[in-house]
């Protein structure tokens, strides 16, 4: 029965949810990553499959961490937790998580980072935004990725090109980094470049504060993503 | 670097139990023979308290109305489960990990977020096994209280190692603060917010305001840092305290409910709470507030006979004296073994009984009380004994209630804000002028006691010097003057005579003792120096 006098908390409702999704989606994951550990592509005839699983999985993995970030962010229970941190950690970390996808997808992917840049940021919050433009970027390249970092000029510049067709031209200086232009109809990548570019603005210091930008063309032609932290 | 995982004790924690056999399975995949696993807070702390584990896996979120990881965290911290060395890694199903943030010194070494891949947890191990390498001889100085040498040492390797350059400033801060030195302390963190505007610098700068008596600038600093981080408590504790000194009550009072909302299960702060509700007469708030920490308290490390305490005085004002002594009776249960806190009760049953007019069981609280006092060493709580000295004094025991006093006045004589507390008590007693004698009285037997030992060490005699001081400290546990003193002969013999353990120990505690009451007091940190300097200076037998 309808109760009209008493509704229900719908979004917290759907952040418990989502909580609990996650947890019945980690233990999918992490027993998937058993299995495909121990089958190999040459005696198991259902590895490709397996793969795809998990790849899937995982992106279902990367839009609800998303979701309840974004839920908590509009609650104002989220704080950022900046800390000095080595950013080729940082990337060796993302490629490490990433590396049965990338086997699987048969991409190559590069990394051009210094070994001593450290920057002030959370490392958990700009994982969580690599790996989710990592996780499209299969679906766009061809071959190859590359992840750069370098410091310019008193920012931090983590960039991800790829040599796919690139950013639909409609995408490309729509305001859709503030959330305006969030399409449910796109699919994912709105929810994604919104999430992005609330974890850009989480980075401030000082009168300064993170953004990202798209753009096509880059090192091998295709979609490229920046984000960019003072 | 490769982990011999072989030997680790390692042991997990979360709700589900498929998740703690995936990370067993996991976990010995890379060679683990020793591995525990822990379904809730309550299982894992009793754990840990049979076992030091090595590297500890807590999940963050485990269950509603359960523990959760940063309340394991805490307690085992608190009650010293949990070795430097040992690796704590909290972790999450979320993003949204420091939910809440404690203070640093309860912070995990790492957070990661599920799920889990071997190469990840390796990864993380590893990383973090090597960091605890790097801070083990700085930490192994704190630990032999050598603040000092911990100072340098940090200052040295923020110049040296610039990955963990950030991590050395931090902890030079904190040493810096706890040892008195607060112009050094606010150069380490003007050098860090030079580079950026971190909560915990701002935090330290907000300290150190507020150590000087710079309120107001303190008040700033610690808003500043709530404006940018609603969820970093010690902010919120810290504005109220600066507030309380203001006397700003009321303000102190909404900062801390607002706090509250944000993280329902600090006890410490109900307790606050409840304090400043009883002094502005919100005696609702009051109750509640200490009932709040009763109930959490009930299965906790911090639990305290003042909730107990705090509660009936509420109830008394709230014309429930009835109540008032139940409770007090489920405190004198609760703390049977504990004879401080015994005493703190004893004196609030007297209370009670008093404001009862049952003369006859507030005469034998008071009688109680005294057999306490007597078997106390360490701390002499003030505000007991204050309470009781009242109840003395409104009963015609004025004796037994100068004795109260006079105890108080001797641990305290150079505190003013103590002494003003004394005169107060005096005042409501119509005892003002009498009172005033008493207390000069007590302060020059402190001044001779302290002359004559002084007296000792400047004629040589720091043989003699050392006995007097260690039995003048043992009488007088609170007082700063004693204390610094007993220090000092002390150290003066060693120089003489060589190190020994048992007298580098009692030297370290007087130093405490010093730390805790008042870390400015620039003698303090003269005798620390000096302290190091024979630490290091070679040890001798016992003589």
């Amino acid at each position: 029965m309808e109760n009209r006098e008493n509704p229900i908390d719908f979004p917290s409702f759907l952040a418990s949810m989502a909580h609990d999704m996650k947890n019945s989606l980690n233990m999918l994951l992490n027993t998937l990553d058993e299995v495909v550990g121990s089958c190999t592509p040459d005696k198991c005839q259902s590895h490709r499959k397996l793969s795809l699983i998990q790849y899937e999985a995982t992106r279902v993995n990367f839009n609800l961490i998303q979701l309840l970030t974004l839920y908590k962010m509009d609650r104002n229970q989220f704080s950022v937790n900046i800390s000095h941190y080595p950013v080729v950690e940082l990337i060796e970390d993302i490629i490490l998580q990433n590396k049965p996808l990338l086997d699987f997808k048969e991409i190559g992917i590069l990394t051009e980072c210094p070994d001593d840049l450290t920057w002030f940021l959370d490392s958990n919050l700009v994982s969580g935004v690599i790996n989710n433009i990592l996780n499209n970027a299969y679906q766009y390249a061809s071959k190859r990725i590359l992840v750069r970092a370098n410091e310019d000029r008193g920012w931090l510049v983590i960039s991800v090109e790829d040599d796919g067709n690139g950013y639909p031209e409609e995408m490309l200086g729509a305001g859709i980094f503030k959330g305006r232009g969030v399409s449910f109809k796109t699919g994912s990548t709105g929810l994604g470049l919104y999430f992005s570019s609330m974890v850009a603005k989480l980075h401030k210091n000082k009168d300064r504060e993170g953004y990202i930008s798209i753009s096509n063309g880059g090192a091998y032609g295709g979609g490229c993503f920046t984000i960019t932290l003072p | 670097m490769l982990i011999d995982y072989k030997n680790k004790k390692i042991l997990i924690i979360d709700d589900f139990s498929s998740f703690r056999r995936l990370m067993i399975r996991m976990l010995e995949s890379f060679g683990a023979k020793n591995i525990d696993d822990a379904y809730s807070g309550d299982v894992a702390i009793q754990k840990m308290q049979d076992k030091a584990y090595d590297i500890i896996l807590c999940d963050y979120n485990l269950g509603h109305d359960k523990k959760d990881g940063q309340q394991i965290l805490e307690e085992a911290k608190h009650r010293n489960l949990i070795r430097y060395s040992s690796i704590f890694i909290m972790l999450t199903a979320e993003n949204t990990m420091p939910m809440v943030m404690g203070a640093v010194e309860y912070q995990p070494d790492d957070y990661m977020i599920k799920p889990i891949t071997k190469e990840m947890l390796t990864r993380r191990l590893e990383k973090n096994i090597k960091r605890k390498a790097d801070f083990e001889e700085i930490e192994n100085a704190i630990r032999s209280k050598e603040y000092m040498r911990a100072i340098s040492l940090c200052e040295e390797r923020a110049k040296n190692n610039p990955r963990y350059m950030l991590e050395y400033l931090r902890l030079k801060g904190d040493l810096c603060i706890t040892t008195g030195l607060y112009d050094q302390a606010v150069s380490v963190f003007n050098e860090v917010l030079a580079m950026r505007e971190i909560p915990w610098a701002k935090m330290g700068m907000g300290k150190v305001h507020f150590h000087r008596e710079e309120y107001l600038m303190a008040i700033d600093m610690f808003r500043s840092v709530l404006d940018e981080n609603k969820t970093y408590m010690e902010a919120y504790d810290w504005l109220a305290k600066t507030l309380q000194e203001l006397g700003s009550l009321e303000e102190a009072q909404q900062v801390l409910l607002t706090a509250t909302e944000i993280s329902p299960k600090a006890i410490l702060r109900h307790q606050t709470i409840g304090d400043i509700s009883y002094k502005i007469d919100d005696y609702d708030t009051a109750e509640k507030a200490f009932k709040s920490a009763i109930t959490i308290g009930k299965h906790s490390c911090f639990k305290s006979p003042s909730y107990y305490t705090g509660l009936a005085r509420t109830m008394i004002k709230k014309d429930s004296s009835d109540e008032a002594l139940t409770v007090l009776g489920s405190a004198r249960n609760e703390f049977k073994a504990n004879r401080e806190a015994l005493f703190q009760t004893v004196a609030m049953q007297g209370v009670v009984y008093k404001e009862l007019n049952r003369e006859e069981e507030a005469k034998k609280a008071i009688h109680e009380a005294t057999r306490l006092l007597e078997k106390l060493s360490g701390r002499i709580p003030v505000d007991a004994s204050l309470d009781l000295a009242r109840v003395c004094f409104d009963l015609g025991e004025k004796d037994k209630g100068m004795e109260f006093v006079q105890n108080v006045v001797k641990n305290n004589h150079d505190n003013d804000k103590v002494l003003g507390m004394v005169q107060e008590v005096f005042r409501d007693a119509r005892l003002e002028e009498e009172g005033a004698d008493i207390v000069a009285a007590a302060k020059k037997e402190v001044i001779q006691m302290n002359n004559q030992g002084v007296g000792l060490i400047e004629e040589g005699k720091l043989k003699e010097a050392i006995e007097y001081f260690e039995k003048a400290a043992k009488g007088l546990p609170e007082n700063k003057i004693i204390n610094a003193n007993a220090a000092q002969a002390f150290i003066m013999y060693m120089q003489k005579t060589g190190a020994n353990d048992r007298y580098l120990y009692l030297a370290s505690q007087f130093l405490d003792r010093i730390k805790n009451i008042d870390p400015s007091y620039d003698k303090y940190q003269k005798l620390l120096n000096m302290y190091e300097r024979v630490a290091v200076s070679g040890k001798s037998p016992v003589g």
